[in-house]
């Protein structure tokens, strides 16, 4: 199968106050389409920085990310908007949901930055929020949610627009044991039921026992597979 | 994103308050002042025109004649029906200016006495404002003379002395005797203190026989000055009528200086509105700077999400757009109402004496004009785009990642 993402020589070095900091050194990596697949390692590693790097939020040192036989890491700022927003799907460590927005408009905001007419996208946010079992909670703001509930809706909003791959950053960081669970869960069956792609960023062993795949850095660098 | 915007404006309830209401203020003031521009715009025009008329009819090159016999309209008799003709429905009267010297017993003061025939209406109304006492001069009185009570005082006279009229190489008698019939007192002290009248008869008498220096045509509409168009129709249709030998002007015609004055005011209130704008626009540029500084984190994620540099400017656009219209509604309403109450007729308390003497009647009407009302509406929505034009661009420029690490 020919893979969705493939990443080639990534590198990506900070300047901090003239310092030169490597984060990732000469990556190489294949995401097929359906995988539900970790990149674990510890903190200062360079997860989240390749994971930023996949989605078109950041420009890598050196190094290609293809999406689908396209190049990406050398589009403009507003040809990378467009990418990501027809293409992929973040779920971050924090929610970053919209405080003035519902969970059902948080869901559909993704759908509405397509340009989607309001009846469709909020049939899906809806459809997105059910899946993930939190239908009821449409009309409440983030402010009114739990933790959990809320990372569930930035998975929704992640769902509702159907991606080719989501892209999820330390997701049950900040949740509980039993609502980390519970996420992750929800998350395999996702994959598993719909063939949504996911990559996750994750130090958290309950969800490494339960992805297929694990990809390990070190020190910027891929320590194993 | 409308949606967006209005809620996000009200995530700093008071900080945006006070910018709405800067607006608003700004709004409501813009509209008051346009309202009382029209007010003293209509309150010179009747003050003007309830004598003067709308229209009057010259002698060609009037303006030139060096003496009277070259300023007025000869065989006024004639003319006068061939006017009322063409503008059957106009209220016409006449007026024969004579500079005099008019001597009291024992002081004198060169005037310009104002030989006059007016329709009953008018005549009425110009007595119940301006007479003190006594009588106007009748309509074929040759003897009688009302005076200015400043003129009056000047000349040591009252009702039922004598004066004399002396008008040296005019085609009339020159000279006549009259008696103080009446004593009348205007606001204006320049006017109290030069006003003589006489009958019309009286003054060609005197001066010109069978010739006026005008004619004055009252077409109604006293509390407000009539469309400019409709004037010039009339106008030119009456000059058409009337041939080369005459000139009819309209009121703005026969006084340049009022329409100098109105062209003035309208210029100089658009820059001071637009300088209380610029001043509310700083409170919205940094209400919404704020806004944008505090929710960079929110802004990264929405970029991360996919929206692109533009549709980011265009959301801080909609809620500058959101305060400044919320303000420009509010303004708009207290305006409309404070509009309502003043165009049902003010004064100026305290002040009415001022007014007076600068050629306002005692009381004025509001007035806008609905072209007022929108240039002060689009100086709000110009207000909320620029004011969101350098917020908007920073927001526009956040990289994704920066702004979600970002920590206010």
């Amino acid at each position: 199968m020919d893979p969705l993402v493939t990443v080639r020589g990534l590198t990506k070095i900070y300047r901090v106050d003239g310092q030169q900091t490597p984060a990732l050194r000469d990556v190489d990596l294949d995401i097929t389409p359906g995988e539900f697949t970790a990149i674990a390692g510890p903190s200062g590693s360079g997860k989240s920085t390749l994971l930023h790097l996949i989605g078109g939020l950041d420009h890598p040192t050196a190094g290609e990310v293809w999406l689908q036989g396209q190049r990406i890491d050398r589009l403009d700022h507003n040809a990378l908007a467009q990418l990501r927003l027809q293409n992929f799907g973040f779920v971050f460590q924090a929610y970053n949901l919209i405080p003035v927005f519902t969970a059902l408009e948080n869901a559909a905001f993704v759908l509405e930055l397509r340009g989607l007419p309001r009846q469709q996208r909020e049939a899906r946010a809806r459809r997105a929020l059910a899946d993930l079992g939190i239908g009821a909670l449409a009309a409440r703001r983030p402010n009114q949610l739990s933790g959990g509930e809320q990372q569930r809706v930035a998975v929704a909003r992640a769902l509702a627009a159907e991606p080719k791959l989501i892209l999820a950053d330390e997701p049950t960081a900040n949740l509980d044991g039993v609502t980390g669970l519970a996420l992750i869960d929800e998350m395999r069956r996702l994959n598993r039921e719909q063939g949504t792609t996911f990559v996750i960023a994750t130090h958290d062993p309950r969800l490494l026992e339960r992805v297929r795949r694990t990809v390990y850095l070190e020190d910027g660098r891929i320590a194993g597979a | 994103m409308l949606v967006l915007a209005w809620r996000n404006i009200w995530r700093q309830r008071s900080r945006s308050l006070g910018a709405i209401m800067a607006v608003g203020f700004v709004v409501w003031l813009g509209l008051v002042y346009f309202g009382l521009v029209g007010a003293a715009r209509d309150g010179s025009y009747v003050n003007l025109t309830e004598n003067a008329g709308q229209l009057q009819v010259h002698t060609r090159d009037y303006r030139d004649a060096r003496n009277i016999r070259d300023a007025v309209v000869r065989d006024a008799a004639a003319l006068r029906p061939r006017i009322a003709a063409t503008l059957p429905d106009v209220e016409v009267a006449a007026a024969l200016d004579v500079p005099v010297l008019l001597a009291g017993a024992d002081r004198s003061r060169g005037v310009l006495l104002m030989g006059v025939d007016q329709p009953q209406a008018l005549r009425e109304r110009f007595a119940a404002a301006y007479l003190a006492e006594g009588r106007l001069p009748a309509g074929d009185d040759l003897d009688g003379i009302a005076l200015g009570g400043g003129l009056a005082r000047t000349l040591q006279v009252q009702v039922g002395d004598t004066v004399y009229a002396y008008a040296p190489g005019t085609e009339g008698t020159g000279a006549s005797a009259y008696t103080v019939v009446g004593v009348l007192k205007f606001p204006d002290p320049a006017r109290d203190a030069s006003t003589a009248l006489l009958s019309l008869p009286a003054a060609q008498d005197l001066a010109a026989p069978g010739a006026v220096s005008r004619f004055e045509l009252h077409i109604g509409q006293v509390r407000r000055a009539p469309d400019d168009a409709v004037l010039m129709q009339l106008r030119d249709r009456l000059q058409s009528a009337l041939g080369g030998a005459v000139i009819v002007e309209t009121w703005r015609e026969a006084f340049p200086s009022l329409s100098r004055i109105e062209q003035v005011m309208r210029p100089v209130g658009l820059v001071f509105i637009g300088l209380f704008f610029v001043l509310a626009g700083l409170l919205v540029v940094n209400t919404i700077y704020l806004s944008v500084i505090e929710r960079t984190r929110e802004f990264g994620v929405v970029i991360a999400l996919g929206a692109r540099r533009g549709r980011v400017m265009r959301m801080v656009v909609a809620e500058s757009l959101a305060l400044c219209g919320t303000g420009a509604v509010l303004g708009l309403l207290l305006g409309v109402l404070s509009l309502a109450r003043l165009s049902q007729g003010f004064t100026y308390p305290g002040l009415e004496k001022l007014t007076a003497q600068v050629g306002f009647p005692s009381v004025l009407y509001a007035r806008i004009e609905p072209a007022e009302i929108v240039t002060v509406l689009g100086f709000a929505l110009a207000t909320g785009v620029l004011a969101a034009l350098m917020p908007a661009r920073s927001a526009g420029r956040l990289e994704p990642i920066d702004a979600m690490r970002f920590v206010a």
